[in-house]
């Protein structure tokens, strides 16, 4: 049989199937979509962390403390070694600039500040880092390496703040891993157990067939194109659902969560998740099709 | 066959050290009472069971050691009458005579030519369109037959191919296979009909509790039934 009259025969033997068991396919489908959208919720919460995550890394100055004395040379030396090590921007504080700071901060017990007779704090270089320097690790690994300059005290980056919420974050990611495997492996079994179901309501066809002489490739043919139809419109159906929630609920929960807002974009369905649902949609299609029809070849 | 024995775990043997040989172009009858292994033998012929213990030669092919990819061709070449029929009561009597057709791969104009053509042949052309279940014990039974010789097969085996039919058609059936029989394939039927095995006249082989008892011709099988 020459190629296209193969594919038109599996073709029309599958559509045949579908139409001959419609409820048990929409069962598979339906649980094949569950399946995705999980995995798109999973990819979308991850892609909303890994955007906060990287908001609040850039919020975080490293503040550079210098020792009492420090000429104005020295200084303008330090500066350029910071921006050559850091990759950022520096700005010299001076105390008086900071003690206005802090002052402001404090509302109206901060006045006190301006009738000391001395200024305690010391001069200081502020250093925006750069995306690549704002992992925790990085950052910690930078800030050692700027304490042994010469003339520098202490070295401040809300070090604490930023580990919790990576540590929150990362607990976040992880949650959303398991749950998308879980979700994922749950799906597999449906379908296989749904697909078993409505390769059992074909069992006569697939006994005659072997007894006429059909190979298992032959038998198998059209139930590898009903798992791909099917893993193509469970895609199709979540990439709906996900839009939906994108456009709907989204902006709800931007809302909900203002005080976690970072700003730009918000993710949606970008072509690269939806080129991952029909791949994951294919692939688990086919898959539960293959176990399935296993044990229905051995006549 | 060589020696064939064929025993499931746990119960006595279906046959026993079976010693048999069926010539190209022969036609065979298989006899004996029910439970006696007929059925069996002819599974073990298409590869549908695989012996326990002896060599199964098909057209000089060692079938008891076929691959299992290697089964579907052989099947190819074989037509078979089931006694159960094994008709999809979904598909029409064409498409069920066609379904033969379809696993060769032949174009779709040409099932339905050549599925109609055997039709004919059993003389149901007129029920082509029709369901299987809408049909007679008989006529389900000339549809099996139909289904067998669809592709021209080098051997046809059948079990109890006249088993639902009233006595003018198992004559019409019998003829048929004896028709087709003439034109060089060879025929095995297995029956517990004495009166066809007298009528017919052929070389009969009789089993009993799995084992080959007797082989007669015609008269003297059918009086060793008796």
């Amino acid at each position: 049989m020459s190629v296209t009259a193969s594919l038109s025969y599996f073709s029309r033997t599958a559509l045949n199937g579908i139409v001959r068991s419609p409820f048990v396919h929409v069962i598979a489908v339906a649980s094949l979509a569950i399946a995705l959208v999980g995995f798109g919720l999973a990819r979308m919460a991850s892609a909303q962390l890994d955007r906060l995550m990287l908001a609040l890394a850039g919020e975080v100055e490293m503040t550079v403390y210098l020792e009492p004395g420090t000429t104005p040379d020295k200084m303008a030396e330090l500066q350029q070694a910071l921006s050559q090590r850091t990759g950022g921007q520096t700005r010299v504080v001076s105390p008086a600039e900071a003690l206005g700071r802090l002052s402001k901060e404090l509302g109206d017990p901060g006045h006190a500040l301006t009738s000391l007779e001395e200024n305690p704090l010391p001069w200081s270089v502020e250093v925006t880092l750069p995306p690549l320097a704002r992992e925790p690790e990085a950052l910690k690994a930078l800030a050692d390496r700027v304490r042994t300059l010469p003339f520098v005290t202490q070295v401040d980056y809300g070090q604490e703040a930023l580990e919790r919420l990576t540590a929150i974050a990362r607990a976040l990611k992880l949650g959303s891993l398991i749950a998308f495997v879980l979700v994922f492996l749950t799906a597999i079994v449906v379908v296989s157990a749904t697909l078993q179901l409505a390769i059992y309501s074909r069992r006569e066809d697939i006994e005659i067939q072997k007894l006429v002489g059909a190979t298992d490739r032959f038998v198998r043919a059209p139930f590898l194109i009903e798992g791909l139809l099917q893993g193509a419109v469970a895609a199709t159906l979540a990439c709906g659902a996900l839009w939906a929630f994108a456009f709907f609920v989204g902006p709800k929960l931007a809302a909900l969560f203002s005080f976690l807002d970072v700003g730009g974009p918000r993710p949606g369905i970008d072509p690269r998740l939806v080129l991952e649902l029909f791949g994951i949609g294919a692939a688990m299609g086919l898959l539960g099709s293959v176990v399935a029809v296993r044990r229905f070849l051995r006549v | 066959m060589f020696h064939v024995t064929k025993a499931y775990p746990g119960d006595p043997p279906v046959l026993v050290d079976i010693n048999l040989d069926v010539q190209k172009g022969e036609f065979v009858f298989l006899t004996g009472p029910s439970g006696a292994g007929k059925s069996t033998l002819l599974k073990l012929m298409f590869v549908a069971e695989r012996p326990t213990r002896g060599q199964v030669l098909i057209s000089g092919r060692n079938v008891a050691r076929l691959r299992e990819s290697g089964i579907p061709y052989l099947r190819r070449n074989i037509g078979v009458v089931f006694q159960d029929f094994k008709l999809l009561p979904t598909r029409t009597v064409a498409e069920n005579v066609g379904f033969t057709l379809d696993v060769l791969g032949t174009p779709r104009e040409l099932v339905r030519a050549k599925s109609l053509k055997a039709l004919k042949s059993v003389g149901l052309e007129h029920k082509a369109d029709v369901l299987p279940p809408k049909l007679s014990g008989g006529e389900q039974q000339r549809v099996v037959i139909a289904r067998a010789l669809v592709n021209d097969p080098a051997i046809l085996l059948a079990d109890e191919p006249t088993g639902n039919l009233d006595p003018r058609l198992t004559v019409e059936i019998m003829d048929l296979l004896c028709d087709v029989n003439a034109r060089g394939t060879t025929v095995v039927v297995a029956t517990h009909d004495a009166s066809l095995i007298e009528r017919y006249q052929k070389r009969t082989l009789r089993l009993e509790r799995g084992t080959l008892v007797a082989e007669a011709l015609g008269h003297k099988a059918a009086a060793l039934m008796a």
